[in-house]
């Protein structure tokens, strides 16, 4: 079979204020070839597959052909027009609606909706894929992997000629993985072209025909199966550019456990988890996306229950049932998404800085003392050099990482024992960046214990003194700073067997 | 079987344990002049409820109905005493009146992306605002005989006009929904809006639609009610929105959008209705009748939210890897 590109994206550029999250990156799709597209997080897989599915628009300057003829997409419609069907990962679907509606909806032009033809799309569609569903149940009811199955099965109802499937597995049994495959199959056997974004290397390799490497938002390069092994393809996924300088310390300043955390686990979130954490010290947590690290990170500020296992505290067995709790214990979190989780913007720095302890403001009669809140306020701003030096400032008047030192203080004037820091310098200038990194190590320099939560393993060998790795809830690797490599530490956050704890013990063998 | 399982089964025995109850409690109840008068007075209620069912569908809210119902029984109530009255002329100047309210609704919220509570909370203020203008308060009242009259027909077997109107709009509604692609779309953006869009549906477009009908509903709804009292009371609808919204939470419609049928607000209207029979006939002052429902209200929120919250809890986030 004489194999022309279906797809082909050729020097696909996209700038964000400030970013550049694709560079002059082409990637080639054959007809009836399922083509993997891997990378790091943040290596530019999902605005590449935005682009292709016309939710956003490239820079200009780049250019995309289907079948050699150059195509504009301005709308998802114009893209699932020419053949192009992605199924995001969270599917996207309509929850309220029957399985015949979710996969007939957008085929009818005219103003009734026929039924009739609505069912018989949905019936031939989840024919071609062998899959047998109740036509009218509604859709929440279904399980994720019949959602998942829905979902290609609305994708093949518009003649799809290539498949997107964003991270299908992820939620998917070995079962309900191996039914997607053999579908992918036939999907192959008829032409149909499917690009694959998985994090899954074992999936990967036993499907896909060729991979197309990102990183840092550029084209690596694109390589048969046959060139691969999965070593190799870790090697070519990680070695991102960017160093950061080391803000490491000499172990001086480590102290006495703060956190002990034994056997803690939660249901459909992770498992088994073991760690402690010193007073001076910073522990790394790294992994992918979604494999549980700010679900952990959420359970030890107390917003969501453990259904097993325990923490301790200072060497005392806690219960943490409220952020209350976890802020009256010491504990301070600071979530990936700063400006809804960490910030009231349109307050100024100084209300900001001070929301955590207003309690220690109030005066008599509860009402607050603003003449504190100004001090505390200005400590801060000069200790952690918040710029411009405005207590009076709105917040969302800020740059990223100037906000970050906010919501940092906000939590520095509670004096918490551990702090915990979720994808501390995400979306943040680089400059800033070692700001942050700096301003870490001199917490925990004073005796605070930290957990840094971060993909982004250069920043995590940069400050970390420890690195725990997860995937798919599980503690898979424990490294000390100077043994770890960005390799090692990808190979285990990708491949890695749960580390084995010794029940009630502390000690990682793995 | 199906039936009785979904939300609307539920309501529907509600219903009937409530009717049957009222049977034997009060030996009024169960008779025909008073069963009409109950179904008469909520035809209003019923025809909004109907509108508003849509709204709640898409995951939006109407608080301005009242005002915009109030609003057209003033305009075709000044147009009949000063133009006399013909079924035609008048019908079409309040469905016109009262969809064009509906679409001014529609425009902030779809194309200037005001959030629907503070738009129409503004057009409530103004619709009721102008309204006191036009008539200083003042009641209108002879109006013309046959409007009088066509307001006084029954059918045979005694049934008020008026409950045609709210049967033809239930049922014309029912049939949208479920056989209209405007219907799909509507159950589409409330379910999922990004996957709506993604699907090529136009949010705008189905928003505009929504709030449009609804202020439609509302100018049917206003020639209803004049047709019944026979005059307009610039005041009859304030605060009436609360009602209209009871009912359509009662039906089973859920307040953050996705679900709700006809059929369901149509229970959620007798719900109410009969609660408000049942505590006139037993003579309950009619502040209590206010905690009741609200009682209702929030017995039946909660009750959905929980459900909710059960399912979300059995979500398996992440396929946790097994040694």
């Amino acid at each position: 079979m004489a194999r022309q590109p279906y797809l082909a994206m050729r020097q696909i550029s996209k700038t964000y204020p400030g970013v550049k999250a694709l560079h002059q990156v082409s990637l080639e799709v054959l007809s009836g070839e399922v083509h993997a597209l891997v990378g790091e997080n943040g290596a530019g897989k999902s605005t590449l597959i935005k682009i292709l599915a016309g939710v956003i628009r490239p820079d200009e300057g780049g250019r995309i052909e289907i079948e050699g003829e150059p195509v504009e997409f301005a709308s998802p419609l114009d893209a699932l027009r020419r053949g192009i069907s992605v199924n995001y990962q969270d599917l996207s679907l309509f929850p309220n609606l029957s399985v015949a509606e979710n996969i007939a909806l957008g085929h009818f032009g005219g103003l009734r909706m026929n039924w009739k033809a609505a069912r018989r799309i949905a019936l031939d569609s989840l024919g071609k894929l062998g899959v047998e569903l109740d036509l009218d149940a509604p859709l929440e009811t279904l399980s994720i992997a019949k959602q998942q199955l829905v979902s290609i099965a609305r994708a093949i109802s518009f003649d799809a000629r290539l498949l997107v499937l964003d991270e299908p597995t992820s939620s998917l049994s070995s079962n309900e993985v191996e039914q997607l495959f053999r579908i992918i199959h036939d999907l192959k056997a008829n032409g149909i072209s499917v690009l694959f974004v998985s994090h899954k290397l074992d999936e990967l390799f036993a499907i896909s025909d060729r991979f197309t490497v990102l990183r840092d938002g550029e084209h690596v390069g694109t390589y048969d199966r046959s060139e691969l092994d999965e070593s190799r393809l870790i090697s070519l996924m990680v070695g991102r550019s960017v160093e950061y300088e080391k803000q490491l310390g000499d172990g001086s300043k480590i102290g006495e456990t703060v956190l002990d955390v034994r056997g803690l686990g939660k249901k459909g979130q992770f498992k088994d988890i073991h760690f402690q954490v010193r007073s001076g010290e910073i522990v790394g947590i790294t992994g992918l996306v979604g494999a549980g690290r700010t679900e952990l990170a959420q359970t030890l500020f107390g917003i969501q229950p453990p259904d097993e296992g325990e923490i301790r505290l200072g060497g005392k067995p806690v219960r943490i049932r409220s952020t209350q709790d976890a802020v009256k214990m010491g504990i301070a979190y600071i979530p990936e998404s700063r400006q809804t989780q960490g910030l009231v913007l349109q307050q100024s720095v100084a209300r900001n800085a001070t929301l955590a302890i207003l309690r220690r403001l109030a005066g008599r009669f509860f009402l607050l003392d603003m003449q504190r809140e100004r001090e505390i306020a200005d400590s801060y701003i000069h200790r952690l050099d918040v710029r411009p030096k405005l207590p009076d400032m709105p917040v969302d008047q800020l740059s990223g990482g100037n906000q970050q030192k906010v919501v940092i203080a906000k939590w520095l004037a509670a004096d918490p024992r551990l702090l915990i820091v979720d994808e501390p310098t995400n979306g943040i200038d680089i400059g800033a960046k070692t700001e942050i990194h700096r301003l870490l190590r001199e917490l925990a320099n004073q005796g605070m214990a930290v957990i840094m939560i971060s993909s982004e393993l250069p920043e995590v060998l940069a400050v970390s003194d420890r690195i725990l790795v997860m995937r798919r809830g599980r503690l898979v690797g424990e490294f000390a700073n100077r043994e770890a490599t960005q390799v090692d530490i990808m190979n285990r956050a990708l491949l890695g067997a749960p580390l084995k704890f010794e029940k009630q013990g502390k000690g990682a063998a793995g | 079987m199906r039936f009785l399982k979904s939300k609307e089964g539920g309501i529907f025995l509600i219903v009937l344990l409530l009717f049957i109850v009222l049977s034997f409690l009060n030996p009024v109840f169960l008779t025909f002049d008073n069963l009409i008068d109950v179904v008469q007075t909520n035809v209003v209620l019923g025809i909004l409820a109907i509108g508003m069912t849509l709204v709640i569908i898409i995951g939006g809210i109407d608080v301005s109905v009242g005002a915009m119902t109030a609003a057209v029984t003033v305009l075709i109530g000044k147009f009949m005493v000063g133009f006399g009255y013909s079924l035609p002329v008048v019908l079409l100047l309040a469905a016109a009146g009262g969809t064009l309210l509906g679409a001014i609704n529609g425009f902030l919220v779809s194309r200037i992306k005001v959030q629907a509570i503070v738009v129409t909370l503004g057009t409530l203020s103004i619709y009721s605002g102008l309204t006191m203008y036009v008539t200083g308060g003042v009641w209108i009242n002879n109006l013309p005989q046959s409007f009088i009259d066509f307001g006084r027909i029954r059918l045979p077997g005694g049934i008020p006009i008026q409950i045609v109107f709210l049967v033809l709009i239930a049922l014309f509604t029912a049939y949208l929904l479920k056989y209209l692609r405007i219907g799909r779309s509507v159950y589409a953006l409330g379910g999922n809006m990004r996957s709506a869009e993604r699907a090529g549906i136009s949010v705008a477009r189905v928003q505009m639609f929504v709030y449009s009908y609804m202020g439609f509903l509302a100018g049917i709804a206003a020639f209803v009610h004049t047709s019944i009292y026979r005059q307009v009371d610039p005041n009859a609808f304030n605060g009436f929105e609360l009602q209209v919204i009871a009912a359509v939470v009662l039906g089973g419609a859920n307040i953050l959008g996705g679900s709700g049928r006809v059929s369901g607000t149509l229970l959620g209207v007798a719900l109410l209705a009969l609660i408000g029979n049942g505590l006139t006939l037993a003579h309950v002052p009619s502040f209590w009748h206010k905690v009741i429902i609200g009682s209702f209200i929030a017995a039946a929120v909660v009750f959905d939210v929980l459900q909710r919250r059960r399912i979300e809890k059995q979500l398996v986030k992440i396929d946790v890897l097994q040694s």
